[in-house]
């Protein structure tokens, strides 16, 4: 690429034309995918909405709208805006500089700009003198929300240096966002993990039921393992239900608890860069197989989920396969818990008397065994061995982030808001004000950079003034 | 009590948007002085109005239609009454302004008024923070708005009749970057609204953006709210066109802020609506 082409490139990139295309095509594209629900949202939304919109289906897969937000003319949106704001961010840090600039050189020595560059002039009528002439303009001046200070023969009103860096600050900071969240979608890792009471899982991919990967992210930069130790299924705090309340430890690899507390919305568990929220809860079953002999060969912990369909108002998230000792799979289990029922349903919670319904099916689907028992309790197996329920408690069903992102995403937001802050609310201005004699009479002399004040406007300090000093005809 | 003083504040308010009709149509300022005044009485009733309820439901009143409404129609009387009472000459935008706050105040009390409950996920002093926010943001855009549909009338009237009506209103320029200024500072709150919400929904869902019907809308309106100011300050848009964007950017923040829950299954269903899971 040569360096006049190259030199193109920035010129139609940072062009303010090209900025706004860019921010309204990016409304147009929200505003029509706020219409259709999302992938990432919810999955069951999308496929209502597709039953109930199929005249609509062609034109939504056509665009990609089911998955708006990461689509390739979204994305490619986003990349172009952060191209632009970088480069409109440069543009103002300039603009920025030369501004603190002049405010310090004014703020230094305000009393000459007004006589060498005056873009106002008012011949004063003889029966104004220099003082009673700065003091109108003062008051003038004050009333229009500019306040001055007299410094020697001079009136003067210059904003801080930092004053004009707002808008500078904010753009930089909106490019450290966009960078930041698109670098968060490469080093972060989220997703759903079940959790028994009692149950220790490693964070590893192996126990998630649902995951997502950024292709950054390192499972082995930290060895830890997740336990849920308790869990109340109405917690209180201030006489607010909190609703199904875990307590959720992280252990290191030696078994140590390196964090732990009751997990809630608004109460959640941090370590390090991973955050543990609570996004459901279902009921487990521990059970225990045995040899021929009686002896424990294996346990495991079965989770099932609330289902008002099911006759026990739960079903199982997996099957168990029953393996024989070439690996052939020889029965398959189906685990549920019945549940207490009320009126209508069944209560979302551990029953009165906890027991665990065994389904047991042949590799040719049919019913082996069906059987109610309780903890304690064993159920034969139809080709030898024994089950054995050890115990039914509740699970938990984490959400687990681990994004390294966020402080630096806060943090630049955060940024964003002061620089947005200073942008709006500090004046950026100088103005002077001095009398300077003039054959007979004298005239006022006006100095006036206004890059950004709201409380008025140019054309009215030269009307009030003029209104106010009583202007002789002819002033310039 | 609550219900007397909530129609107290209408009736109050309603006399305030008459008053500032007569005051601008007829060239009475003293009328429009009065406007000030009685908006300024409407909002100590509508304070007392809402802190008895306030009392009664154990919160704050952000949390239903009939409460995120009226809070609305609290910041944005409180807004014009500082404003005007800061610059008395601002005081005519007030038939732009009261209107809004009339119809709104209205429209919630022909909703459902009904208690809504705290629940977990709302128990965060980002709530306070985020709604508050919301607030003065939608504040500062209705006296934009209410400035910009002075600035269109004057404009029009070129030095007509309406223009002497408005005659001590600042200058056109002046008015214009005034109500750039209130675009601006309700661009800001609206921006911590959003970075305070994002906080807040880490804390309470897991997640700091969800592309949640009201997060979508909410990035819109900052969006339509961006382009006017690029507008303004690097594409040099002024007069007329610059004000019709101004007043037709205001009804989406409205809409956001409390139409969405009406029409879209919404996270947000704490402000009212059709809306589920608080």
């Amino acid at each position: 690429m040569t360096v006049s082409s190259a030199r193109k490139l920035v010129r139609f990139l940072g062009s303010p034309r090209l900025a706004m295309g860019l921010l309204l095509l990016l409304g147009a594209w929200t505003t029509a995918a706020s219409f259709v629900p999302q992938n990432a949202a919810s999955a069951d939304a999308v496929l209502a909405w597709r039953a109930a919109n199929p005249s609509l289906l062609r034109i939504v897969d056509t665009l990609g709208l089911h998955d708006a937000f990461a689509s390739v003319p979204y994305v490619a949106l986003g990349v172009f805006l952060a191209l632009c704001t970088a480069l409109c961010a440069w543009r103002r840090t300039g603009v920025a500089r030369r501004r603190a600039r002049r405010l310090r050189d004014a703020t230094a020595g305000g009393e000459s700009a007004a006589a060498a560059s005056p873009d106002l002039e008012i011949s004063l009528g003889p029966n104004l003198n220099q003082e009673r002439a700065l003091e109108i303009a003062a008051d003038t001046l004050r009333h229009l929300g500019v306040p001055t200070t007299r410094r020697g023969e001079v009136l003067i009103s210059v904003s801080p240096w930092w004053s004009v860096w707002g808008t500078a600050v904010f753009h930089w900071a909106l490019v450290a966002v966009i960078v930041t969240l698109a670098v968060a979608g490469l080093v972060r890792a989220e997703g759903q993990m079940g959790v028994a009471v009692g149950q220790v899982r490693p964070d590893q991919p192996e126990s998630y039921g649902q995951l997502t990967t950024g292709p950054w992210y390192r499972w082995d930069s930290a060895e830890r393992f997740i336990r849920v130790d308790g869990f109340n299924i109405d917690y209180q705090v201030g006489g607010v239900s909190r609703g199904p309340t875990p307590t959720v430890s992280v252990l290191d690899s030696d078994g140590d608890v390196i964090a732990s507390r009751l997990v809630y919305p608004n109460h959640i568990l941090r370590q390090g860069a991973l955050s543990i929220y609570p996004v459901d809860y279902g009921l487990s079953a521990a059970i225990a197989m045995l040899d021929g002999t009686g002896a424990e060969i294996q346990r495991t912990v079965q989770l099932v989920d609330f289902d008002g369909t099911t006759p026990d108002g739960t079903s199982p998230i997996s099957e168990v396969g029953l393996y024989g000792p070439n690996g052939q799979v020889l029965n398959r289990l189906i685990l549920s818990v019945p549940l207490d029922s009320v009126d209508e349903g069944f209560l979302g919670r551990l029953p009165e008397t906890p027991r665990a319904r065994f389904v047991i099916l042949n590799p040719d689907g049919s019913l082996a065994l069906d059987e109610v028992i309780e903890p304690g309790q064993r159920v034969q197996l139809p080709a030898g061995g024994e089950l054995e329920l050890l115990g039914v408690d509740y699970y938990a069903r984490l959400q687990l982030v681990d994004d390294p992102s966020v402080p630096l995403l806060y943090a630049s937001g955060v940024i964003a808001l002061v620089g947005l802050g200073i942008a709006t609310l500090a004046r950026q201005m100088i103005l002077t004000v001095k009398v300077e004699p003039e054959g007979g009479h004298a005239r006022l002399a006006v100095h006036m950079r206004l890059w950004r004040i709201y409380s008025t406007s140019r054309s009215e300090i030269e009307d009030r003034l003029r209104r106010a000093l009583g202007a002789v005809e002819g002033s310039a | 009590m609550e219900i007397i003083m909530t129609w107290v504040t209408l009736f109050l308010y309603a006399g305030a948007t008459a008053l500032s009709a007569i005051g601008v149509v007829f060239g009475k300022d003293k009328l429009i002085d009065r406007t000030v005044m009685i908006a300024g009485v409407g909002l100590a009733a509508q304070t007392a109005s809402l802190g008895f309820r306030w009392v009664r439901v154990g919160h704050g009143p952000y949390l239903g239609f009939y409460e995120v409404s009226a809070a609305l129609v609290l910041f944005v009387v409180a807004t014009f009454v500082f404003v005007a009472w800061r610059q008395p000459r601002l005081a005519s935008a007030g038939i732009g302004v009261m209107p809004v706050a009339l119809l709104l105040l209205g429209g919630a009390m022909l909703a459902q008024s009904a208690e809504v409950p705290m629940t977990g996920k709302l128990t965060s002093f980002w709530l306070a923070i985020h709604v508050i926010f919301a607030n003065l943001a939608f504040g500062a855009f209705v006296i934009s708005f209410g400035l910009a549909i002075v600035y269109i009338v004057r404009e029009r009237s070129g030095s007509g009749k309406w223009a002497q009506r408005f005659e001590k209103l600042p200058a056109q320029d002046a008015l214009e970057n005034l109500t750039v200024s209130y675009v601006l500072v309700g661009f800001f709150f609206w921006g911590v609204m959003i970075v305070t919400g994002a906080i807040w929904a880490n804390e309470a869902w897991g997640r700091y953006w969800g592309w949640d019907p009201v997060e979508t809308w909410s990035l819109i309106v900052w969006i339509i709210y961006a382009v006017y100011l690029h507008l303004h300050y690097t594409l040099r848009w002024h007069g007329q066109r610059l004000a019709w964007v101004a007043i037709l950017a205001m009804p989406l923040s409205l809409f956001t802020l409390v139409g969405i829950p009406a029409v879209f299954n919404t996270t947000h269903a704490g402000i009212g609506g059709l809306g589920k899971d608080l």
